[in-house]
């Protein structure tokens, strides 16, 4: 695992994740397990927001390693073959819709009704909820909702001005409580280990959906308390009144295919519990469907030359010096009061550091094994890339200061990075992925 | 080390430009502390080095935990000296992802170096050279793009090898009373930039943090100068700066604010800026503004002058005795006496019990003899703990030398200490 102290290394230490781990590390259609090794897509493409990566890291704590990150083009050009699991995190809907399309929409219902499994948090739960049915949304529908956190004239907020609203038609999608909520099972969850002895779980809800309408059976979780750790546009009281007893996540079966939709992000890596949650679901789903597109795959072991033992050294650390450049001065960016607003999502300075953090803490891990990185050129993009983004994160700091508009630097910065992290985390779990099926440790040199 | 410290040894080599990490010897149990620095410094005496490192407690939540250190040879005293890394630098010495670091040789052009989460760079520092530290500091600060940088910098004082030369911490003078500054400046080092966002580990986490909390209850909240006096010839500093004060500062972790913000170009109940760019002077040293006002200078005068030494990389306590005889007032006149003092061979501060001994600097107060002195000297710099909260907040040094055990996992008492330095033949 990675480096990361305190609060977030606790949780990513939490002995939960120890039965998925097992579960997953030593799953393979060849070797007479119960369930095959999944292939993971994660959506990084248009609309989505920084969350994508607490999915990447929810599957590295459950011993999932074979994750490909997909744009929007990569899903209509039939990228989804071959994948188990499709992971939508939060964003901006709109955009992730308009982006995605038709051919999008098309391909998700194609990948699902091939047996493949949808789990989308957030943004990615509104996208296929039967009950968001304007455009650009309805080709997505594919999972019984209603929202219920939507009206035509919600009252004013009490703090949050900015996350509060979404344009929905001629109403409004509002969101009323903003951080950790309490969730506990719905009758889908029967079973689950996580819900053991009617225990709750703990979630953040981010503007996620709060829904109604589904099938009793396919409810998996439902809300069920409020917590401190949270902020509240409205009175506690009126909050609770409205989600209390309301799905919070639901799940459902399409051919041999399963969806589920989650208002609150349960990959979100300080929350365990609800780690533990999705990663339940991914495994039923692939106990139940025994053999995966995954056991059809065999990773990492393309034709691509690495770079020299020195160079990618080399490499490595002038990745490391730039990642560290970088977060330096993404942790001044935090004590300044701006945000970005790009779509409908406001993006904090915060969320710079938290991409670079994704690279800081997996980097040692990178760097011991940089000569196997193939093909080489992907270190040196990696090494260019942090150093054009230090320099931006430096320009939109300076501008800041200077009292000048940094949104269109902002913008900038934020889509490189998502872009590069991705690119740092297709290289890092590529790694992880050589070490779990055995590839030797020495490159191939010319 | 696996508590309280992270990284190895940084070794940097100026002449062939290189950086090289290696281990840090087992044989220091208490971890890269001031004496291990002594014997590194032994070790590659023929290589001239400077060594910055810190405390077994610098940076943590334990009170006045900012010390750490920069150790050199002395072009004035001959021999090693050690100056105190406090305000910020300390801690952000801790952070920087190395436990030690010894810069060897000289380069040949100017360079600065930039230590950040464990990384090391050479920078070419040639469009910094001539600069005073105040625009070295915003220079090198806007370069890296981030104001919490910490900037350990000479001025033209240093780079001309000054007597006198001292480096900055940042844009405030140092307790550097050895001339390290002007070592610097002949190793071509115009400055040591600092910034690490790491975290420390301590052996017990829980122990450490509720003991440390305890013990910043029970410690004493100053400020200004006078609770640190030298003596009776000392009191009334506060009282003499107080029409310019504007506010008291204190280094990382301390509950006494005794760094005074003065200003002389704003209104000083401006509680912000009023617009003027730079209002005044962190005033870091009371010696300094001492001398100055036994010299018959007004405050105000006695400021300006102290800002110009800051400025020129001069220590401003040995400044300000050279420039003790003749009051000035004129900001002009100021500027032009400090600017004779750069390049001065200057005098090496008296040595004596108090006044600097071994190779510690003066800023200590007496403490009735030079053993009980040098004793809380040595113990500062092992714990990395302010030597003046040492002597003044009433807090024991064992409850601060026990804290050494949930932090770092070792036992450490002051005979301990003494033995340590008795090694290193300090």
């Amino acid at each position: 695992m990675t480096a990361v102290r305190g609060r977030l290394g606790k949780a990513e230490r939490d002995p939960v994740f120890e039965r998925y781990r097992k579960a997953f590390l030593f799953a393979g259609p060849n070797e007479g397990r119960t369930t095959a090794y999944p292939r993971v897509a994660v959506y990084t493409g248009s609309g989505a927001s920084h969350s994508w990566i607490w999915f990447a890291d929810l599957m590295e704590r459950i011993g999932l390693y074979d994750i490909t990150f997909i744009v929007e083009s990569d899903m209509s050009s039939g990228g989804l073959d071959g994948f188990d699991f499709l992971l939508v995190g939060g964003g901006d809907t709109y955009a992730m819709a308009e982006s995605l399309g038709g051919d999008g929409a098309r391909a998700i219902l194609r990948f699902v009704g091939d047996g493949g499994l949808y789990l989308g948090s957030c943004a990615g739960a509104y996208l296929v909820l039967t009950g968001v049915d304007l455009e650009p949304f309805t080709p997505f529908r594919l999972v019984t909702g209603e929202m219920r956190n939507v009206m035509p004239d919600p009252p004013k907020p009490r703090c949050l001005d900015h996350k509060y609203l979404a344009r929905y038609g001629e109403e409004w999608v509002f969101h009323p409580v903003y951080g950790e909520v309490e969730v506990g099972p719905g009758d889908a969850a029967a079973g689950f280990p996580c819900f053991d002895a009617g225990a709750t779980i703990r979630a953040p809800l981010f503007g996620g959906p709060i829904m109604e309408g589904a099938h009793k059976d396919e409810v998996l979780a439902r809300f069920s308390g409020l917590s401190d750790r949270a902020a509240f546009l409205w009175p506690r009281g009126d909050v609770l009144r409205l989600v209390d007893g309301r799905a919070a996540a639901v799940v459902s079966s399409i051919g041999e295919g399963t969806v589920v939709v989650s208002g609150p992000h349960l990959e979100h890596p300080l929350f365990p519990g609800a780690n533990a949650l999705a990663a339940e679901v991914l495994l039923r789903h692939c106990a139940r469907k025994g053999e995966l597109g995954g056991g059809r795959h065999t990773p990492g072991r393309g034709g691509d030359k690495p770079v020299g033992g020195e160079e990618a050294e080399s490499l490595a650390r002038e990745i490391r010096r730039q990642v560290s450049n970088a977060r330096i001065v993404a942790f001044g960016l935090e004590k300044m009061p701006v945000t970005w607003r790009i779509g409908l999502k406001v993006w904090e300075p915060e969320k710079v550091r938290m991409f670079l953090d994704y690279a800081w803490y997996r980097l040692p891990f990178v760097a011991k094994r940089a000569a196997l990185v193939s093909p080489g050129e992907r270190l040196a993009h990696l090494a260019g890339g942090y150093g054009e983004v230090t320099q931006m994160a430096r320009s939109v700091k300076a501008r800041i200061e200077s009292g000048e508009d940094s949104q269109a630097e902002a913008e900038l910065l934020l889509g490189t990075l998502k872009e590069l992290t991705a690119a740092f985390l297709s290289v890092y779990f590529k790694l992880r992925l050589q070490e779990r099926t055995g590839l030797p440790e020495k490159p191939r040199t010319s | 080390m696996d508590f309280m410290y992270y990284g190895d040894i940084l070794i940097v080599d100026l002449e062939a430009g290189t950086t090289e990490e290696v281990e840090i010897d087992e044989a220091w149990r208490a971890g890269p502390v001031l004496p291990a620095a002594l014997e590194l410094f032994r070790r590659h005496a023929q290589d001239n080095p400077l060594l910055l490192g810190s405390g077994i407690l610098t940076g943590t939540t334990a009170p006045a935990s900012c010390l750490g250190f920069v150790l050199g040879a002395s072009q004035i005293t001959g021999g090693p000296a050690v100056a105190p890394l406090d305000m910020f630098a300390g801690a952000e010495m801790k952070l920087s992802g190395f436990s030690m670091v010894l810069i060897k040789g000289n380069s040949p052009d100017p360079v600065y170096l930039w230590l950040h989460d464990g990384v090391a760079d050479l920078v070419d520092a040639s469009p910094i050279t001539g600069k005073d530290t105040w625009r070295t500091c915003d220079a090198i600060r806007e370069e890296m793009g981030e104001q919490l940088i910490q900037v350990v910098s000479i001025g033209p004082a240093g780079e001309a090898k000054s007597d006198l030369a001292s480096f900055s911490i940042n844009y405030w003078g140092s307790g550097d009373n050895a001339a390290l500054g002007a070592l610097m400046g002949a190793k071509n080092l115009k400055a040591v930039a600092l910034r690490g966002l790491g975290m420390i580990d301590a052996e017990d986490p829980e122990e450490f943090y509720n003991r440390t909390m305890d013990l910043l209850r029970g410690s004493p909240s100053k400020k200004g100068f006078d609770w640190v006096s030298r003596g009776p010839e000392d009191e009334g500093i506060d009282a003499w700066l107080k029409p310019l004060a504007h506010r008291h500062r204190s280094c990382f972790a301390c509950p006494c604010a005794c760094n005074t913000f003065v200003k002389y170009n704003e209104d000083p109940a401006v509680m912000g800026s009023d617009g003027v760019q730079e209002p005044g002077l962190m005033v870091t040293n009371p010696a300094a503004a001492l001398w100055l006002r036994q010299g018959g200078w007004g405050a105000e005068g006695a400021c300006r002058a102290m800002e110009a030494m800051t400025r020129a990389g001069i220590d401003a306590v040995r400044g300000a005795r050279e420039m003790s005889t003749g009051p000035l007032e004129d900001p002009t006149e100021i500027a032009a006496a400090v600017e004779a003092l750069t390049g001065s061979a200057g005098a090496a501060w008296p040595r004596g019990e108090g006044a600097g001994s071994g190779i510690f600097g003066p800023r200590t107060p007496p403490q009735g003899s030079e053993d009980r002195w040098l004793e809380v000297n040595r113990a500062a710099y092992v714990l990395g703990i302010c030597p003046l909260f040492l002597v003044t907040s009433g807090v024991e040094l064992s409850e601060l030398l026990e804290l050494c055990l949930p932090a770092a996992g070792v036992e450490v008492d002051a005979g301990g200490i003494k033995e340590m330095f008795d090694r290193a033949r300090a």
